[in-house]
């Protein structure tokens, strides 16, 4: 049986592993302004990411607006979900095709349509100055608060279907019993509804997660040039800076804190869960 | 001869074969950029002339940032993906270095001998070039601006906008301001600092600072003559004033890789490229000027275009070794003090 995985194993190995194992080689190496890279083993790539202040905003900002829209996500994603998995089976194909419509969408193509919304000269500030709210536009386009609400829109989806896979599974006769017993639905949410959902809740909020540590597209074109992640700052290393090894070392730091972060934020709900 | 399945087949099987020995030769892979660039290469180079000559042509679009990459981790293998690669003249000064770039010598491009002599390098063909000038809009500022110095004037606070990923060109212009030049960037960090207090604006690409224009949001920038040119016409209420610093030229120029599979077709793809008649297209559409002597301009696109001899004689040149060792520590500076 266990020669099953083996194909899916051996694609991971050729596809994964080795192009990681290789990034991991490279940022051990040295940068040369020349030469590109001067083989070498030492940490100095790493020492430099972790110790300077400038890195550590960017990962600091990267945590905060992977951290917001993972609950923001979570906060708009639940009622959705749940209204989604008590629907009638009729409707539910339609509203689950609306659910992952916006992901029929190229993150570029989507992040326009935003920035026709908030630019200065956008929808938004358009009918604001219409109405005669305000004299001077508002700053909406390259904040942080645009990178927010880009990448939910981007995430909340599979924040959404996660969920409601998982609501499904709760049979509908426990919210009923526990109103039976006299509990209001606010009660019988907290005491029923989401104990029994944490699995969706834990196994959505780091799919959720992971993917805005790792968001690109939309920070570089909602958050502007003063907006730094994670993501793009690998990338201006790569392609910008040439400097191979530095921009493998960001790399690796991205992909350990975001494990990291990710195990850390399992086990606590899991055992909180477990202790209910 | 009765045709059998196996015949057939055999046939099928052999029929791709029998196409690669019946052309001339593999095409000729441009890795250019799109839109306007990569159109004018096919129309006036591909086209007209390659064609004709039985070269023909196939463009590998996208950036110059993801280029540059595919040069450099294509740089072992025997058998890279481009013949002919198009950078700037910066970025193709770093890539040489690296050594990825056959020589060009005028034995095998013939029209390098009419190419303006200070544009010539020994590993690549200069195609089009223009110079860095200040664009500003007459209407808000009725007196031309004299040089890069005027960016930093208090009264034009919150009104100078600079293209974020212009980060070398506008480094280059502060470190005049502040009494440095090609070869000494150090007076620049304070001068940007001194900018940034002044509220400079930051854009992410040359399509949003146009439009930062276009709305009068802001006034001024510092930009190629040719991208000038064309937002004039394009109805972006902009004029060039020529910096009394002295304009820097930038050269669009082509290469190819040692790797290339088809050099032969390279070399004649350089010297169509060279070709007075090829050199105009540009100049119309794109307001580039042409890189060799033999090529004229109608005296009306010449002066929207070109530097005026006294102007001419101040063009400078950036120092490529000087800027090739010290983008690393500029562009951190950049990152991390000026924009954070």
């Amino acid at each position: 049986m266990a020669a099953l995985i083996l194909p899916a194993g051996l694609l991971v190995l050729l596809l994964l592993v080795a192009p990681m194992a290789m990034l991991f080689r490279i940022s051990l190496n040295e940068y040369s302004p020349t030469q590109l890279m001067l083989e070498a083993l030492q940490p100095g790539n790493y020492l430099r990411a972790l110790a300077d202040p400038y890195y550590q905003g960017v990962m600091g900002t990267t945590m905060t607006v992977a951290l917001s829209c993972t609950v923001i996500c979570l906060i708009i994603g639940f009622p959705a979900a749940w209204w989604l998995a008590r629907m009638d089976s009729k409707q539910k194909s339609l509203a689950v095709i609306l659910t992952v419509f916006p992901l029929l969408v190229g993150n570029v193509v989507r992040s326009a349509g935003w920035m026709a919304l908030l630019g200065r000269d956008g929808a938004i500030n358009a009918t604001l100055r219409g109405l005669g709210i305000i004299n001077e536009p508002l700053q909406l386009l390259y904040t942080q608060g645009a990178v927010i609400v880009g990448i939910v829109a981007v995430v909340a989806p599979y924040m959404i279907l996660t969920l409601s896979a998982v609501i499904e599974g709760i049979p509908r006769n426990l919210e009923e019993a526990a109103a039976n017993l006299g509990a209001s639905p606010l009660v019988a949410f907290r005491r029923v509804v989401l104990p029994l959902a944490v699995p969706g809740v834990v196994a959505g909020s780091v799919l959720v997660f992971i993917l805005c540590m790792n968001a690109y597209a939309t920070p570089v074109l909602l958050g502007g040039p003063q907006f730094k992640m994670m993501a793009p700052a690998v990338y201006d290393q790569f392609v910008r800076g040439t400097n191979w090894p530095f921009g493998a070392a960001l790399a690796f730091i991205l992909l350990v804190v975001t494990l990291a972060l990710t195990v850390l934020g399992s086990a606590v709900v899991g055992r909180r869960y477990k202790a209910q | 001869m009765t045709i059998t399945r196996r015949t057939a087949l055999g046939a099928a099987l052999a029929a791709p074969l029998i196409g690669r020995a019946n052309a001339q030769a593999a095409p000729v892979i441009v890795g250019t950029w799109g839109g306007d660039y990569g159109e004018l290469l096919a129309s006036n180079i591909d086209v007209p002339i390659l064609r004709p000559a039985g070269v023909e042509v196939q463009q590998d679009v996208g950036p110059q940032d993801p280029r540059k990459t595919k040069l450099i981790a294509e740089r072992q293998s025997r058998r890279g993906t481009m013949d002919i690669c198009c950078l700037s003249d910066v970025d193709m000064y770093s890539m040489a270095q690296q050594d990825v770039f056959e020589p060009i010598t005028q034995a095998q491009v013939p029209n390098l001998a009419h190419a303006i002599p200070t544009l010539k390098r020994p590993y690549s063909a200069p195609h089009i070039y223009s110079a860095k000038v200040i664009l500003y809009n007459p209407a808000k500022i009725p007196v031309a601006p004299k040089g890069y110095a005027d960016l930093w004037d208090p009264k034009y606070r919150g009104r100078v906008g600079l293209v974020d990923i212009l980060y070398l060109a506008n480094t280059e212009a502060a470190a005049l301001v502040g009494g440095g030049s090609e070869t000494n960037w150090g007076p620049a960090k304070g001068k940007l600092m001194e900018l940034r207090r002044n509220d400079v604006k930051l854009y992410p690409s040359n399509e949003a600072l146009a439009a930062a224009l276009k709305s009068e949001e802001v006034w001024m920038t510092i930009m190629w003559l040719a991208r000038g040119f064309m937002w004039k016409k394009a109805g972006i209420p902009v004029t060039h004033a020529v910096p009394e610093e002295g304009a820097t030229s930038i050269t669009f120029e082509m290469s190819v890789p040692k790797n290339s599979r088809n050099k032969e077709g390279a070399m004649k793809y350089l010297n169509a490229a060279l070709d007075p008649r090829a050199q105009a297209g540009f100049a119309d559409r794109m307001g580039y000027a042409p890189t060799v002597t033999n090529a004229t301009l109608p005296p009306e696109l010449a002066a929207q275009i070109t530097l005026n001899p006294a102007q001419q004689a101040k063009l400078r040149t950036p120092d490529y070794a000087y800027t090739a060792a010290h983008t690393a520590e500029y562009l951190d500076f950049w990152n991390k003090e000026f924009k954070g």
